[in-house]
């Protein structure tokens, strides 16, 4: 059982992860940088300890500052979530040797699946399908040389790397220099290593990936799919569990390879393994995420298991807690990105002026934000992931049209229209969901499509609003103000 | 009679008030701690807020943005400048002073949360001049270079 955790991450996931944790009866202790001060996530731990330094290096990624910060309060483990230092195995190592637990597999596994040219090895060991591909790490000539036997289109991808940055498709072979080079300076940027793994680009194909959970007790067992097709500029936006594109048998298949491939590094606790499938049902190992993900909501809402309160479980030395598994009804998320959807998802800023999020059967909202709240250029831009479940994947559609159409976002840019589009887009309805569909979709771009009848509408409002002084009032000095809150004015009544 | 600016351009609007109520173009919104559009009898919630001059509405699912311009304010747009989407920092400049350029041609390349973009021309002209150099760091909206006739 464990007493103390220290949570190695800030907003939404560690919001998410500090409520298993109050759950669980353990003490969630929580670190922040000067500028995440005053945030939810702080609010939610038992103990909050701000760190000294400016920018992510010198905060949320000084691994000898947070784990000082674990020892000098008595934790005894530390849940790292998900991006900065939850697949540094150096970090994961550090921790052990100072008598802390990890919440997460073993530095060993790290290692081996967070290199992808050990990964492939690895997986083509243990018998698992993997992509035609190269890795490149003698410069951009070697590139060059490289490409052709690879083929177009393909993708450049940092060796070391994850989430989008210093991912590159290349269609055509003038492209290749400059993007290489584009891909390389990236990587090198997000991850100080500069090495690129190119392979080839399977177009019209689906990112399939199967949720995984091992115990110290030998038990591995997989949680179904999760299909994360819809992504902009490599990045997920939507996804859904079960996929369309399975039926019980390569779900089985799939699903057995994943278990495969996490003992094929004595994996402990949860990961996903990524696959990415054809049209004709051939599947192939793309990666292994060794940690819990941002999408992991939505297999909970479908199989019914907590999965970082599993997590927290098994890192305690105890055996996973769930039965059998029995998939009910469909489950989607989508992420609410501080974008711009029709200037290329540009990240955009601003303080959140308005923030009202929906509410109802089924809805299930993570996140880390609340109304007044800055978007600062400072972190990822993703507010907020949005999760319904219904009993069929039409009533998901539908209810996730209805709770986006609920939810008010005012003050700063948001995908939120865009995403309520994709809930009645033809192919996303239909199923037919891929990894290009975006481009497909809307090759000159998105815009939203607001009737006249809307925009007239809007305008109207906006007058009527001015005209009125909506939201504010005039004090007798004729200074502005917001409307005072009731408890002030109760306050005053009743001294 | 009010004007406004939109990503469409500028638009006027002159609704006839009744009370607290606002009618235009057959639809009637009512003002007061809530805001309700009435649509042919049917009624939809909105919400409302005023960010500097801008004001942003949600209704039906839809949000949107509405600058107030000031009467008397001048309509000088800011044509011909080429500025920063996001804060970040200039990865490379590709454009000397009095280069002449073609629509497309990239002009800078920077960096900002993590992703490089490229500043692309949007039509032909001479780079009259050029205002960060590669490894600034600069705000979002900043002017990066100017392109003449």
């Amino acid at each position: 059982m464990l007493k103390r955790t220290l949570v190695a991450n800030r907003g939404e996931i560690a919001c998410r992860i500090l409520r298993a944790c109050r759950e669980a009866d353990i003490e969630g202790v929580a670190i922040y940088a000067a500028n995440d001060s005053g945030t939810l996530f702080t609010e939610l731990a038992d103990m909050a300890i701000q760190l000294d330094g400016e920018g992510l290096a010198e905060t949320y990624l000084n691994q000898e500052q947070i784990l000082q910060i674990a020892i000098d309060n008595g934790c005894d483990s530390i849940h790292p979530g998900f991006g900065f230092l939850s697949e540094r195995a150096d970090f994961a190592q550090a921790v052990m040797d100072s008598g802390l637990i990890w919440v997460g597999p073993s530095p060993d596994a790290i290692t081996k699946m967070g290199d992808k040219m050990t990964a492939r090895i690895t997986m083509k060991e243990a018998g698992v399908p993997v992509i035609p591909g190269e890795e490149v790490s003698g410069g951009f000539e070697e590139v060059l040389e490289i490409a052709p036997s690879v083929g177009y289109p393909l993708l450049l991808k940092a060796t070391a790397g994850g989430g989008g940055k210093g991912m590159r498709a290349v269609h055509k072979q003038e492209d290749l220099e400059s993007e290489a080079k584009a891909a390389m300076r990236e990587a090198l940027n997000a991850f100080g290593d500069d090495r690129i793994y190119v392979e080839r680009l399977l177009g019209g194909s689906r990112h399939i990936e199967i949720q995984v959970l091992a115990d110290k007790y030998g038990r591995t067992i997989h949680l179904g799919e999760r299909e994360c097709s819809i992504q902009r500029r490599h990045q997920k936006v939507f996804e859904e569990s079960p996929s369309v594109a399975l039926d019980v048998e390569l779900r089985e298949a799939m699903g057995e390879a994943a278990c495969d491939a996490a003992r094929a590094v004595d994996y402990e606790g949860a990961g996903t393994v990524e696959f990415l499938v054809t049209p004709k049902g051939e599947f192939f190992f793309l990666e292994m995420n060794t940690r819990i993900q941002v999408e992991h909501p939505v297999t909970e809402m479908v199989t019914g298991v907590d999965l970082v309160r599993e997590q927290l479980r098994i890192a305690g030395g105890e055996p996973m807690s769930c039965g059998p598994l029995n998939m009910r009804g469909h489950a989607i998320e989508v992420r609410l990105y501080a974008e711009d959807p029709s200037n290329n998802f540009l990240p955009a800023i601003g303080e959140l002026k308005k923030f009202i999020a929906p509410t109802g059967p089924g809805v299930r909202l993570d996140t880390g934000v609340r109304e007044g709240d800055s978007v600062t250029p400072d972190y990822d831009p993703m507010l907020a992931k949005l999760i319904v479940w219904a009993p069929s994947r039409e009533e998901a559609l539908q209810r996730m049209g209805r709770a986006l159409d609920d939810f008010v976002v005012l003050g700063c840019t948001t995908n939120v229209r865009f995403l309520r589009e994709l809930c009645t887009n033809p192919d996303v309805v239909d199923g037919w969901t891929t990894t290009d569909m975006i481009d497909r979709l809307w090759p000159d771009g998105w815009s939203p499509n607001i009737g006249a009848q809307i925009g007239n509408a809007g305008l109207l409002i906006a007058a009527a609003c001015e005209s009125t002084n909506h939201g504010r009032i005039l004090t007798s000095s004729g200074v502005e103000s917001a409307i005072p809150s009731p408890f002030i004015t109760i306050n005053r009544r009743f001294p | 009679m009010m004007e406004f600016k939109t990503s469409e351009g500028r638009i006027e609007i002159d609704a006839v008030r009744n009370g607290s109520s606002f009618t235009y173009e057959g639809m009637t919104i009512h003002t007061g701690n809530e805001l309700w559009l009435e649509i042919d009898g049917r009624k939809h919630k909105a919400v409302a807020t005023k960010v500097g001059d801008i004001w942003w509405v949600h209704v039906n699912g839809h949000t949107m943005q509405f600058e107030l311009i000031e009467p008397g304010a001048s309509s000088a747009d800011d044509e011909g400048g080429l500025t920063a989407p996001m804060p970040g920092k200039i990865l490379e400049v590709h454009v000397a002073l009095g280069q002449k350029v073609s629509a497309g041609d990239v002009l800078m390349v920077m960096e900002a949360m993590k992703m490089e973009h490229k500043i692309v021309a949007g039509s032909e002209g001479i780079v009259e001049s050029i205002h960060f150099a590669e490894g600034d760091q600069v705000p979002q909206g900043a002017e990066l270079l100017t392109l003449g006739e």
